[in-house]
């Protein structure tokens, strides 16, 4: 942070698109996410089809209330075969002019609008683009892409006079972005977890000489702004608080329907009837603790959060709503096990392996995992109680570490 | 728990907060001096999904 503050001061920020939430109910995060951009005056912001998830009259709507400056060169009208937003923007940044348009998938879903909507395909539509973009004065022209990796990459080798590219749409993270051809791209994968920093070298006219790239995170080195984090955290309980009415609405309805399945989740108190000493053993882990957590941070309602925290989450037997605290709370004996109805398969056919562990602890949630150092850490055998140290959990329920529900 | 302390907060970034604080500290920086006209930088985000923080 310290070196672009002292370093640089031509700096475009952009969005690459998929910035829709994943559920209905979060739809409020969509106008919280514009509005964040807005503030950051982000100059251009990609297309994908999660924006259209809930109609193009409804994108349009807000795109046009919040003046976003959404761009795509290849979403299309499909009855005039108009530009459903403008194709790109054009920045000025020092000496440069930097010419930025965005691309989707000519392959996706489109949702409620797809027989209004035409996606062009898209090598067609980025050689217009940077023709007319070159014709307007761009010396940099960046593709916010929404292809995927190969094809992206495939476009960029394919269609010369992409000075970056920026790869979305179930892109991996990877470090260190790569040259193709004279392309810089950018892998800077996804949910917010990085920012990608493309570094250009300016001719004297403005156009690039060479260009790098390196995604990065924010660790606890650089200091937060109080007031930015206040705005995220006030919005983000407000957010709790309209999803918990919505998840126990989901939980009645369930109850409705999941009545006596032949296998089901039981519930740590049945385990440790037997396993005591594997109960005890949990108790020391972070695993025992994790309910409370998400209570910490107010996500307890978040649907995308609550299954990883949780046993059973929407399944038969397994945590609903919060009425099945404290029973059904934090990472127990059936996470890792399975349904306890199917005890008698846990030495032949339920293993815990990688699989059972990365379903929650995944690139996304946990991109340092490695199972088989981690493993070791909440092996039965294993009292230190380390993974506890390790996130500098304050057992804030005392009850936790007594004897309160549950055991691994 | 603030968002500060917690663990995960180190490689999962709110990258709401990473760009604010770029911004101005960019901002700072443009109105001293462009001490490296010959640099252009791009700072992106991709498919965020609607997150704005880290789950716990």
């Amino acid at each position: 942070m310290d070196s672009i503050k002292s370093s640089y001061g031509q700096v475009v920020l952009v969005d690459n698109g998929g910035f829709f939430p994943e559920s209905d109910p979060q739809m409020d995060a969509a106008w919280f996410l514009m509005d964040a951009m807005k503030m950051l005056n982000t100059a251009a912001v990609g297309t994908s089809e999660r924006e259209l998830r809930w109609g193009l009259a409804y994108l349009k709507s807000i795109v046009n209330q919040k003046n976003l400056p959404m761009v795509s060169s290849n979403l299309l009208e499909a009855s005039t075969r108009r530009p459903v937003f403008k194709p790109y923007v054009i920045e000025k940044a020092g000496r440069a002019k930097v010419g930025i348009f965005s691309l989707m998938s000519d392959k996706v879903d489109l949702g409620p609008a797809r027989d209004s909507l035409k996606v062009e395909e898209p090598s067609a539509a980025a050689r217009r683009s940077i023709d007319e973009l070159k014709k307007k004065g761009a010396t940099v022209i960046v593709l916010l892409s929404q292809l995927g990796k190969v094809e992206s990459e495939d476009l960029a080798a394919a269609v010369p006079g992409i000075d970056a590219v920026i790869c979305g749409h179930n892109v991996p993270l990877l470090q260190k972005g790569r040259m193709v051809k004279n392309t810089v791209t950018s892998y800077g994968g996804e949910q917010g977890q990085y920012v990608s920093q493309t570094t250009i070298t300016l001719d004297a006219k403005g156009k690039m000489t060479t260009g790098e790239n390196e995604s990065f995170i924010l660790g606890p080195e650089i200091p937060d702004k109080p007031e930015i984090t206040k705005v995220v955290k006030d919005f983000e309980d407000a957010l709790n608080e309209k999803l918990r009415k919505a998840e126990k609405e989901r939980a009645a309805e369930v109850q409705q329907q999941v009545t006596q399945q032949t296998d089901h989740f039981l519930g740590a108190d049945l385990c440790q009837r037997c396993h005591q000493g594997e109960t005890a053993q949990w108790k020391t882990t972070s695993h025992s603790m994790a309910w409370q957590t998400l209570i910490d941070v107010k996500k307890d309602a978040t649907p995308e959060c609550i299954g990883c925290h949780v046993v059973g989450y929407k399944a038969p037997g397994g945590f609903q709503g919060s009425t099945d605290a404290p029973r059904l709370v934090n990472v127990q004996c059936e996470n890792c096990h399975g349904m306890g109805t199917r005890h008698e398969d846990y030495s032949s056919k339920l293993k815990v392996t990688a699989q059972t562990c990365t379903n929650c602890h995944h690139g996304e949630n946990d991109p340092e995992f490695n199972w088989d150092k981690k493993l070791p850490m909440v092996a039965h055998g294993n009292m230190s109680g380390e993974t506890v140290q390790r996130k500098k959990i304050k057992p804030t329920n005392p009850a936790m570490m007594k004897g309160g529900s549950g055991g691994q | 728990m603030s968002l500060r302390s917690l663990s995960s907060r180190a490689r999962v970034a709110l990258s709401f907060v990473v760009l604010a604080v770029l911004v101005l500290a960019v901002a700072a920086a443009v109105s001293d001096t462009i001490k490296q006209p010959d640099k252009l930088i791009i700072l992106s985000t991709t498919d965020v999904k609607g997150k704005t923080s880290p789950c716990g």
